[in-house]
């Protein structure tokens, strides 16, 4: 029945190996799960314990976990994808889900829904976020948003004090700069992250500017004065004094690492990412973390979405769509291991395990959720999927961003320079 | 045929393991990216042959190519002379004949077998970080050192340094070209009071020629192929503003990050035939510097 492979033969090589390490042996018949996900220490915790658990509630069923960070987890899909060997299910991102399933690598579950798949407690809008032309294809882990995170130790030795030196939920870029220098001056440490090259702000004060990151056709949406207009209100904030080193913002353009964010690192004051990463960040400090939106301009236009901030997918490769199915929809029901995963991938998309949380979230936990009541009915609609390419671009601006950091070129010329290569990669795509 | 076969059979048995390494491991995958280079591929979906647009897309529009052969070019043409004169420098402080010659052989060639590895670049970048080693050293001296990663103008420095550091294979190979030397044509020069440039000029250098070629040819594909140390130390992307985009760095990205295997084949051909050029170039002109001892005429 079983045909032996080379996945099969090193793991049965290896199971024998291990068995007879151990002096007994055993003749069960295994089905093998491969789950591969991109994280951090603290998550890679979480869902290695979430795996033990599952493995023990489901003999004949063993799930295995791989993790890599975000920056070399794209990397190493692709390689798997060209090999044939995809895990049989993994981690996706809103912003590149849909190329994945243009091209055939994340398949559809309607035809397991009901079976091996639950998804009856699962929000609607979670659901239609995973849906493709009519299709099913991405099962939601949480909700999520753009937050800015701050260290309150030093906004409290500052004397910045949230809900009267500013509003968390909409504070402007010169309110921001000003209470930023106040917080340099008072710790010596710069209040905020300079955001020239971040790509997130970028796109949130795009939508405050009226405008789309995709136009409906797919081009690119913002304008020259858009960019340029970005540009300058960072020059700004940067030249108000309360922002690191232009130079030693430069060397930290497109890195991801949670590490390495300068709320972590003690470098800034106030460091600006996604919400469900609060858990992860909080767990690399010391210092209490505060929550605010990311700064706004004084017209206070959404700017942020609430969107899933990952799915669980199931790929073209999976050797037992069945069982890798099930192991999904546990993933996300399951009390138990939803218990354990807590709120470090968002805010859950299913109602009853949301119910499950509530009464023994953790203070971090619990600001996470407190920040989604505050910013419901202030964000901005969700945009259709973007296009292929679009990570492209958004590395493209992170590189020519430097350029404006460290002046090397003026802003208008930089911004007109990230346009015209923004739209020949659109059109190269 | 099968005579030969029968008689040489033994032979190739012995020799299949490498030669089914090489067909398969080698020249099958060369052929394929040549194929591939003709097409558009992005893994997920089978290759459309496009035929030769890449390449045009690469010299007419491609600004990234062109600064990633910048930047290759301008390592290459630094980073091979400093790594050559380093390594003759400590070859002949070696040749003296000191005490103990065998650990330091050891002690100078170590940098080159960690050279190419992961950790010796990630130590690089804490060792020339803002915060890292090289500014607080300077620091003690009064000197405020530059970013060094995120400053396009001394990132390529720190590569460069680390390549020279490596200097051990070619010091090895000088080395055993100095002991080859006769000592009779020093001990000539110096009765004919020949100072040591003299001697150096006039013996070692013209002696040494092969050497010096042999060398000079091989630690420039290396510097042309150099990747691990820009990919680390660019954090993968050839930052700070692409100061670190060698050629191979650019090549992984388009092939990685952006699906385009084609491409980054037409890319990797482009790669080899420079490599090509350079080589030809360095061996046709060796006719005018590098003689041979056995050489007629």
């Amino acid at each position: 029945m079983n045909k032996l492979n080379r996945r099969h033969f090193l793991g049965a090589s290896g199971s024998v190996l291990a068995l007879a390490a151990m002096g007994r042996p055993a003749f069960a018949q295994n089905t093998q799960i491969r789950h591969f996900w991109w994280g951090n220490p603290e998550r890679d915790k979480r869902t290695f314990a979430v795996i033990d658990i599952y493995n023990e509630k489901t003999p004949g069923v063993t799930v295995v976990g791989e993790t890599l960070g975000f920056a070399d987890y794209f990397t190493k899909l692709t390689t798997q994808i060209a090999g044939g060997n995809m895990p049989d299910v993994i981690q996706q991102g809103y912003g590149v889900l849909f190329e994945y399933i243009a091209n055939g690598a994340v398949v559809p579950l309607d035809e397991y829904i009901g079976n091996s798949l639950d998804i009856s407690k699962i929000d609607q809008s979670a659901i239609d976020a995973g849906t493709v032309d009519g299709k099913f294809y991405a099962l939601s882990i949480g909700a999520n948003s753009h937050m800015a995170m701050y260290n309150t130790r030093m906004f409290e030795e500052a004397g910045v004090v949230p809900g009267e030196t500013f509003d968390p939920y909409a504070y402007t870029y010169d309110e921001l700069a000003e209470f930023a220098a106040t917080i340099k001056d008072a710790t010596g440490v710069p209040g905020t992250d300079d955001n020239t090259a971040d790509y997130q702000n970028f796109s949130d004060f795009v939508v405050q500017k009226g405008a789309m990151l995709y136009n409906e056709d797919g081009s690119y949406g913002p304008t020259q004065e858009i960019v340029e207009e970005y540009w300058s209100t960072w020059e700004k904030i940067r030249n108000a004094g309360g922002t690191p080193p232009a130079q030693e913002t430069a060397g930290l353009a497109g890195v991801s690492e949670l590490s390495q964010m300068g709320v972590v690192t003690g470098n800034t004051a106030m460091t600006y990412l996604w919400s469900n990463q609060l858990v992860g960040v909080q767990s690399l400090m010391e210092d209490k973390l505060g929550v605010a939106t990311y700064p706004n301009t004084p017209d206070m236009v959404p700017g942020s979405v609430i969107q899933p901030s990952q799915f669980v997918c199931l790929t073209r490769d999976s050797s037992d769509p069945e069982a890798a199915t099930a192991y999904m929809s546990a993933f996300v029901n399951d009390l138990e291991m939803t218990k354990v995963l807590g709120l470090e991938r968002g805010i859950p998309s299913q109602s009853e395990v949301r119910a499950a949380l509530q009464p023994d979230l953790t203070e971090v936990e619990a600001l996470s959720v407190e920040y989604f009541d505050k910013i419901q009915g202030s964000t901005a609609a969700l945009p259709p999927p973007p296009p292929s390419g679009s990570n492209e671009v958004e590395q493209t601006f992170e590189r020519l961003a430097v350029a404006v950091l460290l002046e090397q070129r003026s802003i208008p010329e930089v911004a007109s320079d990230f346009l015209r290569q923004a739209n020949a990669i659109l059109r190269r795509a | 045929m099968l005579k030969f076969l029968r008689r040489n059979f033994a032979g190739y048995a012995f020799l299949s393991p490498w030669l089914v390494g090489f067909f398969l491991l080698a020249i099958g995958p060369i052929l394929a990216s040549l194929y591939l280079s003709f097409t558009k591929y992005n893994v997920v979906r089978p290759p459309q042959w496009i035929g030769l647009e890449h390449y045009f897309y690469m010299f007419e529009f491609d600004d990234r190519f062109k600064k990633a052969l910048q930047v290759t070019f301008t390592f290459v043409v630094i980073s091979v002379p400093l790594k050559l004169i380093f390594a003759l420098g400590v070859a002949m402080a070696l040749d003296k004949g000191i005490r103990a010659i065998g650990w330091y052989r050891a002690l100078f060639y170590l940098p080159s077998i960690l050279g190419g590895s992961i950790a010796v670049a990630i130590l690089w970048r804490q060792l020339f970080n803002y915060e890292g080693v090289v500014n607080s050293v300077l620091s003690l001296i009064g000197i405020q050192g530059p970013y060094w990663l995120a400053d396009p103008d001394y990132a390529l420095w720190t590569l460069i340094v680390l390549a020279v550091w490596q200097f051990g294979s070619p010091m090895l190979i000088f080395l055993a070209g100095l002991r080859a030397i006769p000592q009779d044509l020093y001990e000539a020069a110096e009765i004919d009071a020949a100072g040591p440039v003299k001697k150096f000029f006039a013996i070692t250098v013209p002696l040494l020629a092969p050497v010096i070629f042999f060398n000079l040819v091989l630690q420039m594909i290396e510097a042309f192929k150099s990747f691990s140390g820009a990919f680390i130390i660019s954090g993968g992307s050839g930052a700070p503003l692409d100061s670190l985009l060698f050629f191979t760095v650019y090549l992984y990205n388009e092939a990685f990050s952006f699906l385009r295997m084609g491409y980054a084949s037409a890319l990797a051909w482009v790669l080899l035939l420079i490599i090509a050029l350079f080589t030809i170039v360095a061996f046709w002109t060796s006719k005018y510097w590098v003689h041979y001892e056995n050489e007629r005429g």
